[in-house]
């Protein structure tokens, strides 16, 4: 199953700095359109003024001092087929003995440090609410895990990884949270796993397939009737509006996922670019901080696997574009809680949700987009207490760790 | 100037500054490269051993000031040509006159990631004067944002202003009737010139990658007929190939249509990265070209060294796909100028051939069982062929330009 964690902690070799830097030096520009704004993606003047910052006054030492202050670890993890992987990961205990074992997986392009701000929420005790040990690994690939180096690493073997972690830790029962791809891995460790390991989960990207005439018959009729439901029209057209000009990052990763990484790996410009778009453009106006972007950035250029690995991802979910990112995956009856954020781009109506687990819990915001536990941690940790707290559709279900003292 | 004039031509030869050479070999000297999944191949991507040998030969081998010696013998020049609300263009084209005085005028356009020089080894063919096949003067132009032609500074620059542009290249070379030969984005650029401009001064278009929508009942019945029939085997293993690039092919194309810019800050400061981006195509979309690394790395300092660097190009495919949300032939429409169409194996739009009814008057079909997506390069001899039988006498599009019917 693994071995015994490690403590862990970040230090990117001096040398791998100096080069960040000649590179720097050396970058070079294109061109932009007049008047273009962000239609034709990141605008020179926002790539310009980081990329000047990142050089002269971003800090990455002291960066990593502060994320090193977060209790870190590695451990392998023995994935069927693939070997042994080096999982790097946080474990925030809780001072409450019965806390309720949470994982959260992060997605793309996000990482590990999306936890940062939900810990000392979700780890602090109260009469009022329950408490939570949280384990928050870097996916395979990411931050500092390992990187698979065989094909076929798809999406049960991600959640396979996830599992074991937790497993490996003593949390032999416990519940999930996730967003973007920690959603789709959500999904299939509820199905792999669901109600044995994982009692319950909280989603706050809900996404899943469209429904059919026979897998959801109510949910395509409704969806048939569209033209007369205006609010149904509305989530459409922002869907769609995704789906003709947001998908390009989606179709180019699932598909060619080695060409794009030469850039990403080589032009810390075309890193920051490629990442910042996705920052800016899926938050619900979040008001980042150079030294905020440039830290998010910098864990995906000193990460263990290199900037061109956590994009294989996409490949590995959809087996290169052959199929969606939920193939093999159906609904479970692992009680699952739903987080809507306004700013979430990727939606579809709200009704569709009852496709994915059996809906206990609905949370509907008025603030913070894609990257919820980042933009509005007390709103997410909010969800996760009232769903789990005395009085909530999920208390106590994980036996004898119901987060209270 | 007014706006229906061109400026004076003046003679170009291409001189990369030395501080350019000096900024690749310093970024050549510091790629950090990717690891690699076993036994990838070319699943994911440019496999890392191709990607690792292409860098070194750069950076140690490759001989960009002897490539450009080489580059300038052939006739240059660069015009400005004035665009309606887009203020004038400084446009690059090689134009290599025939000895034959009444050879045709043809306009040679390239696509992406193609560049002028895939003219190259079809000049000789084309302008070599015979009693056996018809005569050309060539015209190959650099398009806005690629080889040595400035880019458009202003959103909207699509079908309508490529036609008008090449169409007046042409005009202030003082012709007025003119043939054009295209393919990738010289096919779409070819029937916008078709729509504006056929007739008038296009006389007849030849296309070696005949992509088009599929016919409709009303505007082509007897094509949408034959089309509803069940295809042979050839065409329904071209619908699959087609099918395939659809799903997975289509990745570089779904970025640029919708975000150039942020896939361009790459492409801009990363040699390696260009590089991939650029090989991939040069490789999956060839039969089985025996690309030598001085080519392939000839090609790829094309786009590093363009005028308006090599993020300026994939903005085509943002301005003729409207961000994503129509097709390049948008706004064009069927015209009864002669058409002709090659139809390469490799080739990744391999749709059904009745389907290029939709083009335009279809006079000629030229199936071929070598090359691909690049023709001109690849075979051009086979694709210099096609080009004469169609303007030959007895051809199909003989004697389409006045007084000029490439025959001494």
């Amino acid at each position: 199953m693994g071995s015994w964690a490690r403590p862990f902690t970040v230090a990117v070799p001096d040398a791998d700095i100096e080069l960040l830097r000649k590179k720097l030096e050396l970058a070079t520009f294109p061109d932009e359109l007049q008047g273009a704004g962000w239609d034709y993606g990141a605008p020179l003047a926002d790539i310009k003024r980081l990329t000047t910052y990142w050089k002269d006054s971003f800090d990455w030492r002291k960066s990593e001092k502060a994320i090193n202050e977060l209790p870190q670890f590695t451990t392998d993890i023995e994935v069927d087929g693939f070997g042994s992987l080096n999982i790097h990961f946080v474990h925030q205990k809780s001072k409450v003995e019965n806390a309720i074992p949470l994982l959260f997986v992060h997605g793309w392009p996000g990482h590990f440090l999306e936890v940062r701000k939900l810990l000392p929420i979700l780890t602090s005790e109260s009469p009022d609410h329950p408490s939570f040990h949280v384990v928050a690994p870097s996916l395979p690939g990411f931050g500092f895990s390992e990187a698979p180096n065989k094909p076929g690493f798809g999406g049960f073997q991600y959640a396979e990884v996830v599992n074991k972690l937790m497993l490996s830790l003593g949390y032999d029962e416990y519940v999930y949270q996730g967003g973007d791809l920690g959603h789709v891995v959500g999904v299939y460790a509820t199905n792999a796993y669901g109600n044995k390991h994982i009692k319950a989960w909280h989603t706050n990207m809900p996404f899943y397939r469209a429904p059919t005439l026979f897998s959801n018959p109510l949910l395509f009729l409704e969806m048939l009737t569209t033209p007369f439901n205006t609010r149904m029209q509305e989530q459409f057209a922002a869907a769609k509006r995704f789906r003709t000009k947001g998908m390009g990052y989606f179709v180019l990763q699932a598909t060619k996922p080695q060409t794009l990484g030469y850039s990403l790996a080589d032009s810390p410009v075309g890193l920051l670019a490629w990442i910042y778009e996705k920052l800016h453009k899926a938050v619900d106006k979040y008001p980042w901080t150079e030294n905020e972007v440039l830290e998010w950035i910098s864990v995906y250029w000193f990460s263990r696997a290199g900037p061109a690995a956590p994009q294989h991802m996409y490949y590995g979910l959809t087996h290169g574009n052959e199929h969606d990112l939920f193939e093999g995956t159906r609904w479970t009856s692992t009680p699952l809680g739903v987080g809507f954020f306004p700013g979430e781009p990727v939606r579809l109506p709200k009704s569709w949700v009852h496709m994915i687990g059996k809906v206990l819990f609905e949370s509907e915001h008025d603030a913070g987009g894609h990257f919820a536990a980042f933009e509005q941690p007390a709103r997410l940790a909010g969800d996760l207490q009232k769903m789990f707290g005395k009085g909530g559709p999920v208390y106590g279900i994980v036996p004898g760790k119901d987060g209270y003292v | 100037m007014a706006a229906d004039k061109a400026g004076a031509e003046q003679p170009f030869t291409i001189s990369i500054p030395q501080a350019e050479l000096d900024l690749l070999r310093q970024k050549l000297v510091l790629i950090r490269f990717p690891d690699e999944i076993e036994g990838a191949g070319w699943d994911y991507g440019v496999p890392l051993e191709d990607t690792r040998r292409l860098i070194a030969h750069w950076k140690d081998a490759f001989d960009w000031r002897a490539a450009e010696a080489d580059i300038n013998l052939l006739p240059m020049f660069t015009r400005d040509i004035a665009i309606e609300g887009f203020g004038t263009l400084n446009i690059h084209y090689i134009h290599k006159r025939s000895e034959i005085a009444k050879a045709i005028p043809l306009l040679f356009v390239h696509g992406w990631p193609g560049h002028f020089l895939e003219v190259r080894k079809l000049l000789p063919l084309l302008t070599a004067g015979s009693p056996d096949h018809p005569s050309f003067h060539v015209v190959a132009v650099s398009l806005p944002g690629f080889g040595f032609s400035e880019t458009p500074k202003k959103p909207g620059f699509a079908g309508r202003q490529y036609a008008e542009l090449v169409n007046k290249l042409m005009l202030s070379l003082g012709y007025d009737e003119y043939v054009y030969q295209g393919g990738d984005w010289g096919h779409a650029v070819g029937a916008h010139l078709a729509t504006h401009f056929g007739h008038r001064n296009l006389k007849a278009w030849h296309s070696n990658m005949p992509l088009s929508d599929k016919p409709k009942l009303f505007s082509h019945p007897i094509a949408f007929i034959r089309n509803l029939f069940p295809h042979d085997k050839t065409t329904r293993e071209g619908l699959q190939v087609t099918a395939e690039f659809l799903s997975k092919g289509c990745g570089y194309m779904t970025e640029q249509k919708t975000k150039p810019q942020t896939l361009g800050y790459s492409l801009a400061d990363s040699p390696v990265g260009l590089l991939a981006w650029i090989y991939e195509k040069l490789v999956t979309w060839t039969d089985s070209y025996p690309w030598t690394d001085d080519e392939v790395l000839e090609w790829v300092s094309i786009y590093w060294f363009s005028r308006a660097g090599p993020a300026a190009s994939i903005r085509i495919y943002y301005e003729m796909m409207g961000g994503g949300s129509k097709d390049r032939l948008s706004g064009t429409k069927w015209t009864s100028i002669p058409l002709g169409l090659s139809y390469f194996p490799r080739e990744h739009w391999r749709l059904p051939k009745s389907w290029g009814a939709t083009l335009g008057k279809v006079v000629m079909r030229s199936q071929h069982d070598k090359g691909g997506h690049f023709a001109a390069f690849e075979q051009p001899e086979a694709l210099a062929d096609d080009v004469r039988k169609m303007f030959a006498k007895g051809g199909p599009a003989y004697g389409v330009v006045a007084g000029k019917d490439g025959y001494a």
